[in-house]
């Protein structure tokens, strides 16, 4: 007899041939969804927000439009994992992997209808994979030696990464930016200390490198402008009043006189905390909460530039970027570290006035002002700044260094054909379809660009047969070029982990035979 | 919710040629349409016979404006590219103050013209890379248009700063807005930084009654506020000595709860004697230092004077002001030269600032206060604004705000360049010359948004009542002939040379239009599709 219900009541089941093509249709709906933003003359989407404000933003970067989706669906949300674990990893090719992992699976799905056994085709992608790997391995160029050179590499991977998103028209600026403030990492991939600042106003072109920090808050009043060879105490604690903070303490007193006494009291012990401040020899004292106005005025007697209600993220690095430590008790002022900087001054951008704090201690630190038409603009541009210095950073650490364009792919496909060529056994048509998932990069991208994929792969295709070929798709002018004189690079980093994250994500969706649902939870009704 | 964006079902990509499917097309069409909706409603209001409009807003107050980030801001809209027209206007007003229509005027125009190129089949990047491009070359041509100024050439200030204020709903007392405008803006500018004026050292008191006519620039210090004389108090001090300070001057309050246990009739008198010494205490420490005004901060926590205090105040003849806010505090002590005090022990004479003349004097039915003959007084400036009604007032401000905004402009990039159409016409003549030089469709590209910049003398013309065509044309036609500075006269309804006209304008307002216009406009290009998202 057969068992009537194994699960719940709204749990569902679906197997076999079905629960495959639920997945693949997840995926590649998915994979569908984010292919036009690729290459550089991919498209922006628009995400609109359901929540409150309906706020809106507009973008072009792969993770930032996954990870906001709305997905019902078991195997789209392996896509936007994987893109996510990209992001996180090297910071680049967020879209590529998700469109590569989608071609793969739509590629699987064809063999899957011709009958042959999803193992099969994972063992043949897994050959693929390996073998794409080598030949990318063999054609990478190495310059960290020359430093020259390897500027101009770093250089040209920004230009790339950059081309795409919507800082494309300045990129040699932002290029030069992002190549700057990373060099002044001196290898660290810690971004942290690369502070953005994003400022209304101005156009793009405007946005800035600066080598110090800026803090978007305003100096106390009758305190010191500016401050040269400052030593910074920062702090976080409380400068409104030492309340005595046990719940229903209270004072009761029996006259006028005792109650002035006692408020003296309260004013001596906060001049006694602000005497103690000062007794660290600091000229600078930042705090994260709020500095009423009577210790701000014995810190302007003292001479000292005294900053309140500094965000807590901005004490953070302020802290890490001058090396000084965060203190909440003054009683030992041996043991707190101070930071310090060569210039605190208060400057102006666009209608607000900062503070900058030049000449810190920690050299790596910087701030990239960004300025922009509006904020949707400079969200955007944040977003893709962002991905530049994420890749160069790992660039500085692995220096393997590719053509783009559509030129590894093209490598890559081109030695997974001849590796098909010599596999026997039906393994070789999963090869196969591998190596034409591969092409189907660069013919999207063309196809973004509104060129004639058909006719620009095909001619890649034939240059790719000479030996030692650099050819890829030029999309500017829509014909095939040489990446070399284009200048167009990409981080081997980059590539190595678009092509294992996507083969093994659509791995695992194609080993999925059944996918159960679970009841959802009851919502208790409230009405 | 079911996810919509899986609710697609993924098409087999066999097709190997470039098909932009219909959901884009039509996403990328209602975002222009949308977009070009918000350019339309404010296009009316540009010009100098350009109308006005009324808001009101959803808790009933009724705003009447001619500018158009006011306008924009006000409007709830929805859409997502309708919203970013309203960013753009936003970010105009922060960069450059003035010219917040002509930027989504100019937006709408090209986005226009971008509807028909994208029809044509032009893939939407090459659009807006010939935009970006078109834009650089519009730069360079206003640039060169432009006229430098100097900072001591009053008369040319005055200039621009009436032309922006010509469009307003005060445009009647331009003559008397433009030079106060000027004069408020270089009073600021410190001689050791030239280039930075922050409008923040001009403050603006509104104050109901009279007519726009009574403007003043005040310098010195003037408050909204009225003396606290209940007890009879001084309104009026010579050769002033005045202290900010942070502390009140009220019966004492500990931080920590605390009451007074008064058990007998003999105790209370005591405290209430107490009490009495204690105000009195700190009067005379007041009057110690020869301190004759006082300004008090506001204060949660406690009163900031009791009736008690407000006496003896009186009686020492001080002249106070209460419930000065925290935020104010900074520009008083910069316009007073003195620094605050927050506690009585701080109360010595070199804190206070000096003036010659501290009054109470009546507005219209309000009060003020004013200080004036400030020694050493710093770069701030006051604006006292005067009208018949709080919209007329509102707006009154809002005028003046931006002839402050094109004076600081003309302060940081210190070029003019003429009004009335004349730099747009000039641009569209030279853009489209150099359109036909140019390979592949960015000439096209190029030429259509030539003609979209024709936009503004077409607007200004038609808002005057003007045949549009025929101006249009005729400026055409001067500036094809070597007249470049050729453009609208609305008054005289004619083709003048506007330079003479006196209408001129800061290039930086002209260049910051073209180049936040275009960035826009791209981005809302560059779109094709909108996805919900949590």
């Amino acid at each position: 007899m057969a068992i009537e219900r194994i699960f719940k009541d709204e749990a569902s089941e679906e197997k076999g041939e079905r629960a495959r093509m639920a997945s693949f249709v997840g995926a590649m709906a998915i994979a569908d969804l984010v292919k036009t933003t690729l290459g550089p003359k991919g498209m922006d989407k628009i995400l609109q927000s359901t929540g409150r404000g309906r706020e809106v933003t507009v973008t072009n970067d792969g993770a930032t439009i996954l990870k906001s989706l709305h997905i019902d669906n078991a195997a789209a949300k392996v896509l936007v994992d994987i893109s996510k674990v990209q992001d996180d990893e090297v910071g680049d090719g967020t879209t590529s992997v998700v469109v590569l992992a989608g071609e793969l699976l739509r590629e699987a799905e064809k063999l899957v209808a011709a009958k042959i056994h999803p193992m099969t085709i994972i063992s043949g992608y897994r050959m693929a994979a390996e073998c794409a790997r080598h030949a990318l391995l063999q054609k990478v160029v190495d310059n960290k030696e020359d430093a020259e050179t390897f500027r101009s590499d770093l250089t040209k991977i920004a230009m790339t990464t950059l081309s795409s998103k919507i800082l494309c028209q300045d990129k040699d600026h932002f290029a030069k930016l992002a190549v700057d403030a990373v060099m002044r990492l001196k290898g660290s991939t810690n971004l942290e200390s690369i502070q953005i600042i994003k400022k209304p106003g101005g156009s793009l072109k405007d946005s800035f490198l600066d080598d110090g920090f800026i803090l978007d808050k305003k100096i106390g009043i009758g305190q010191p402008k500016r401050i040269e060879n400052a030593n910074i105490l920062v702090a976080n604690t409380a400068m409104d009043t030492d309340k005595v903070k046990i719940y229903g303490a209270r004072v009761r007193v029996d006259s006028m006189s005792k109650v002035a006494e006692i408020e003296g009291a309260e004013k001596e012990k906060m001049r006694e905390k602000v005497q103690k401040i000062i007794s660290h020899g600091i000229n600078c004292f930042v705090n994260r909460q709020l500095i009423y106005n009577f210790p701000e005025e014995l810190f302007a007697d003292a001479g000292i530039l005294a900053i309140e209600h500094a965000d807590f993220d901005g004490i953070e690095r302020l802290a890490l970027v001058t090396g000084g430590e965060i203190a909440s008790t003054f009683d030992n002022p041996e043991t707190v570290k101070l930071g310090h900087c060569k210039l605190i001054e208060e400057i102006m951008i666009g209608e607000d006035k900062l503070i900058r704090f030049s000449g810190v201690q920690m050299g790596e630190a910087c701030t990239i002002v960004l300025r922009g038409a509006s904020h949707h603009v400079l969200d955007e541009a944040e977003r893709s700044l962002h991905d530049a210095l994420c890749v160069l950073s790992q660039t500085v650490n692995d220096s393997r260094v590719l053509f783009g364009g559509g030129w590894p792919e093209m490598i890559m496909a081109k030695e997974v054909d001849e590796l098909a060529r010599k596999t026997p056994g039906k393994k070789s048509h999963a090869i196969e379809a591998f190596s034409r998932a591969l092409l189907a990069i660069p013919t999207i991208i063309a196809d973004n660009a509104g060129l004639d994929s058909a006719e620009l792969v095909a001619q890649l295709r034939a240059e790719h047969h000479k030996e030692g070929c650099n050819a890829g798709i030029d999309v500017i002018s829509g014909s095939v070029g040489d990446m070399a004189e284009l200048g167009i690079s990409e981080a081997f980093k980059v590539k190595q982990a678009v092509l294992l994250s996507a083969t093994e994500a659509a791995e695992m969706i194609l080993r999925v035979d059944e996918i159960i649902t679970c009841a959802p939870r009851q919502r208790e009704n409230r009405m | 919710m079911a996810a919509p964006a899986i609710s697609i079902p993924a098409p087999s990509s066999k097709t190997e040629s470039y098909v932009d499917n219909k959901r884009k097309e039509d996403i990328r069409q209602a975002n222009i349409v949308a977009a070009r909706a918000v350019a339309d409603a404010v296009r009316t209001s540009l010009g100098p016979k350009g109308m006005d409009k009324m808001i009101s807003i959803a808790n009933g107050e009724v705003i009447i404006t001619n500018d158009g980030a006011t306008i924009l801001n006000k409007m709830e809209v929805l859409q997502p590219a309708a919203k970013m027209l309203v960013e753009l206007s936003k970010s105009q007003d922060a960069a450059a103050g003035d010219g917040t229509t002509t930027v989504v005027v100019i937006a709408g125009a090209l986005l226009k013209q971008s509807l028909s190129l994208l029809s044509a089949g032009i893939h939407p990047t090459v659009i807006s890379d010939s935009l970006h491009k078109a834009a650089i070359k519009a730069i360079d041509v206003l640039t060169a248009m432009a006229v430098p100024v100097e900072l001591s050439d009053r008369e040319s200030l005055i200039k621009s700063a009436s032309t922006s204020l010509n469009s307003k709903v005060v445009s009647q007392y331009s003559t008397l807005l433009a030079p106060l405008a000027v004069d408020a803006v270089l009073s600021v500018v410190d001689p050791a930084k030239p280039d930075l004026v922050d409008l923040r050292d001009i403050k603006i008191v509104k104050k109901l009654g009279g007519t726009v006519d009574d403007t003043e620039m005040v310098r010195g210090l003037v408050f909204d506020k009225k003396v606290s004389h209940a007890a009879g108090g001084p309104t009026r001090v010579e050769n002033a000595k005045i202290a900010v300070i942070q502390f009140q001057i009220s019966p004492p309050k500990t931080d920590i709860e605390q009451s007074i246990v008064v058990s007998d009739y003999t105790q209370m008198d005591r405290i209430l004697k107490e009490e009495r010494n204690y105000i009195l205490g700190m009067i005379k420490r007041i009057r110690a230092t020869g301190c004759n005004v006082l300004l008090i901060q506001k204060s949660i926590l406690r009163d900031a004077v009791t009736d008690l205090s407000l006496h003896y105040l009186a009686k020492a003849k001080i002249l106070v002001v209460k419930d000065v806010e925290r935020d104010d505090i900074e520009f008083i002590t910069k316009t007073l030269n003195c620094l605050p005090i927050a506690n009585i022990e701080h109360f010595r004479a070199e804190k206070l600032g000096y003036a010659d003349l501290v009054e109470e004097a009546s507005v219209g039915e309000g009060k003020i206060v004013k200080i004036t003959g400030i020694k050493d007084m710093g770069r701030t400036t006051n604006v006292l604004v005067r009208g018949s009604n709080q919209l007329v007032i509102d707006e009154a401000e809002r005028s003046l705000h931006d002839a402050l905004c094109v004076v600081r402009c003309l302060v940081n990039k210190r070029f003019f360049i003429a009004g009335g159409g004349a730099p747009e016409i000039e641009l569209a003549r030279q853009l489209g010359a150099w359109a036909k030089v140019l390979h592949g469709m960015g000439g096209y590209c190029v030429r259509s948004f030539a003609e979209a910049l024709e936009v503004i003398p077409y607007t200004l013309a038609e808002n005057a009542g003007l045949n549009p065509i025929a101006i249009v044309t005729e400026l055409r036609n001067k500036h094809a002939q070597g007249e470049i500075n050729a453009g609208i006269n609305v008054r005289k309804g004619q083709i003048t040379n506007i330079l003479e006209e006196n209408v001129v304008q800061p290039l930086l307002v002209s260049t910051s239009a073209i180049t936040q216009a275009t960035e826009c406009v791209r981005m809302i290009l560059k779109i094709d599709d909108i996805v919900t998202v949590r």
